[in-house]
């Protein structure tokens, strides 16, 4: 298939990973601890598990798995606003199927939908614009989830609300940012990151001035990157390139779908529809600054936090949890006191466990369940 | 300089923090005073839930503190982190009553020693720093208490496995389902706090012993010195 089988070639993939090993050697005697290098986004997590890349890594380079996963983050109270919305007469909530199961603290949407709420998985924020239209004598709300890569979609379409005025069309708006959250990481006291790949669906919106800050200001290396293996290799190579050159500078290796300055007309959407949130909470890191975006005034007739009553439940993640560590790259999901106990793909407690996108999901599906194993 | 499409102004609404703009203070303000009224109704549910499910098992763990003390026994408390500072703040009770008339009652924060604790660590594993301090001082029919939010702390588990061996009464404090402080019967008295917030179940930690500590004096209060003839005849005042 065009633009997939040239990113799994397995020759490329063995060049590049002699590369890396190379690199690797001659970095070796200057590292007092091996190399880490976060890949934020879950895309790249689960490339990373399907085509066994961490394997094929040398010993002094780690990934490090990053919060980038939408479903896996989103902290508990808001799944329980989604289950009031839904329970709600006469309302038809619609959602992303990941979205289906993630834990509220007393049930997921699967569980209310199989307590008898009209809940139903759509495709596309378009699709639920669609059953509203479909369903004048109900309120449809969609539930728009996920990072600057998903935001433009839920904004085109309470635009195209507007213009045809579909009154009975809500969006509940849990859209959030990942580049606050590369800050907050970055932040962290017990920080030890030496370079990053870059969500490249993410960059495909915003472009690459964003990231400029990770490369000027905290002199990390950054890579823009795909989600074919090949991708992901290369991304490492050349993160790896500037690490030896001692260079920090941000990279696009994802160029045939990221460009410099992003997509402006999916830009201009969001900024039309959306405003900055001044914090949102973030399950497993708490809250960040000016991650989150909610609906702008003007579209309040299109906001189901303005339409309905959300119960906005503060839920605290639970304690035994210990996803922040992972995601910081303290601890992999295997030091986790629960990690394929108490919390696993069936019962997830973690938010990285939830989706299969989450570090914890991957290690646990792909068989990482002790250090051993790895 | 920006060209025209380079899509700054848009950038600059989506990261306000990358081009120096502040937060707008009226919506922080507003989001700031939320976030109060949350958390502190938070608080004030999680205690009257805690109290009113759990106030036999405080007099009993209050009886079980008092029957250390009428035998000149004496309390040993434990924690990690926070916890740490819950159980220094339950020794400084018992020994600085600040109620009139209250005898100052002995009780050892196991976590105060830094040259102790570095030494275990160090050496031994950080699991076995409070094991070495009991099998030191603790005498059977002394008393120990450990807090740990979630239950799990490995080496409270380890005290209370070796102040079971040594016949000392355990009490615990614990938060989400109890952890193995519930479930392992090593634990006498355990009392859990039914949430998943590190914060709301310290809370209502102190609140807790804070309770205990007024409930133990009262059972005391009976033996206490004895009062001398004349007095019990009554004075003229």
């Amino acid at each position: 298939m065009k633009f997939v089988d040239e990113f799994r070639d397995t020759e490329k993939a063995k060049s590049l990973t002699k590369a890396i090993h190379q690199i690797a050697l001659n970095l070796a005697p200057n590292l007092t601890k091996p190399l880490q290098i976060m890949e934020f986004c879950g895309g790249h997590t689960h490339t990373i598990f399907r085509y066994g890349i961490e394997q094929m890594l040398p010993d002094n380079i780690e990934m490090v798995h990053g919060p980038g996963c939408p479903v896996c983050v989103l902290p508990m109270g808001r799944v329980d606003d989604c289950v009031a919305l839904a329970e709600q007469p006469d309302v038809i909530f619609t959602t992303f199927g990941d979205a289906m199961r993630v834990p509220g603290s007393k049930k997921s949407l699967l569980q209310a939908k199989a307590d008898g709420a009209d809940i139903r998985m759509t495709y596309s924020p378009m699709d639920a614009l669609n059953i509203a239209r479909n369903n004048p004598d109900k309120e449809v709300i969609f539930f728009g989830l996920g990072f600057e890569t998903t935001m433009p979609s839920s904004a085109f379409t309470v635009l195209q609300a507007e213009r045809e005025n579909i009154s009975n069309f809500s969006l509940f708006c849990n859209h959030i940012t990942t580049v606050p959250t590369i800050k907050a990481v970055l932040d962290s006291p017990d920080m030890q990151l030496d370079g990053f790949l870059a969500p490249g669906h993410v960059a495909m919106v915003t472009g690459e001035r964003p990231f400029d800050f990770i490369a000027l200001d905290y002199h990390k290396p950054i890579v823009i990157t795909g989600f074919e293996p090949l991708d992901i290799l290369h991304s490492l190579w050349m993160v790896l390139q500037q690490i030896e050159q001692g260079r920090s500078v941000v990279e696009n290796q994802y160029t045939r779908i990221v460009q410099p300055n992003g997509n402006t007309p999916a830009l201009e959407a969001i900024s039309q529809v959306f405003e900055i949130r001044e914090f949102f909470e973030w399950r497993g890191l708490g809250s960040i600054d000016h991650s989150g975006v909610r609906m702008k005034a003007s579209y309040a007739a299109y906001d189901a936090e303005k339409k309905f009553a959300v119960p906005n439940l503060k839920i605290a993640d639970p304690k035994s949890c210990q996803c922040g560590e992972v995601v910081k790259g303290v601890i992999k999901p295997w030091d986790c006191k629960i990690f394929g106990t108490k919390c696993n793909p069936e019962n997830p407690m973690g938010a990285l466990m939830v989706s299969s996108e989450g570090a914890c999901a991957a290690y646990y599906n792909n068989g990482y369940h002790e250090k051993e194993t790895a | 300089m920006m060209s025209e499409n380079d899509n700054s102004q848009y950038l600059q609404d989506l990261y306000p923090f990358l081009h120096n703009k502040s937060k707008d203070p009226e919506q922080d303000e507003i989001g700031l005073l939320e976030s109060v009224k949350q958390k502190s109704i938070a608080s004030i549910d999680t205690k009257r839930v805690f109290f009113a499910d759990n106030a036999q098992a405080l007099v009993n763990a209050a009886r079980a503190i008092a029957t250390v003390y009428k035998n000149t026994g004496r309390m040993y408390a434990m924690g990690n982190g926070g916890s740490s500072c819950d159980a220094a703040h339950f020794c400084v009770e018992f020994q600085h009553p600040v109620t009139a008339g209250r005898p100052a009652l002995a009780a050892m924060n196991l976590l105060a020693d830094a040259a102790m604790n570095s030494a275990v660590s160090n050496d031994v594993g950080f699991q076995h720093i409070f094991v070495r301090q009991l099998n030191a001082h603790a005498q059977q029919g002394d008393g120990l208490v450990g807090f740990s939010t979630s239950g799990c702390s490995d080496n409270l588990m380890a005290a209370y496995a070796t102040a079971k061996e040594m016949d000392l009464v355990t009490l615990g404090f614990a938060g989400g389902d109890g952890g193995e402080m519930k479930s392992s019967g090593l634990v006498d008295h355990c009392l859990v706090v039914d949430s998943d917030s590190i914060h709301r179940i310290q809370e209502t930690h102190v609140a807790c012993y804070h309770i205990i500590w007024d409930l133990v004096h009262t059972l005391l209060a009976d033996s206490r010195g004895p009062v001398s003839k004349e007095n019990q005849t009554g004075s003229t005042l």
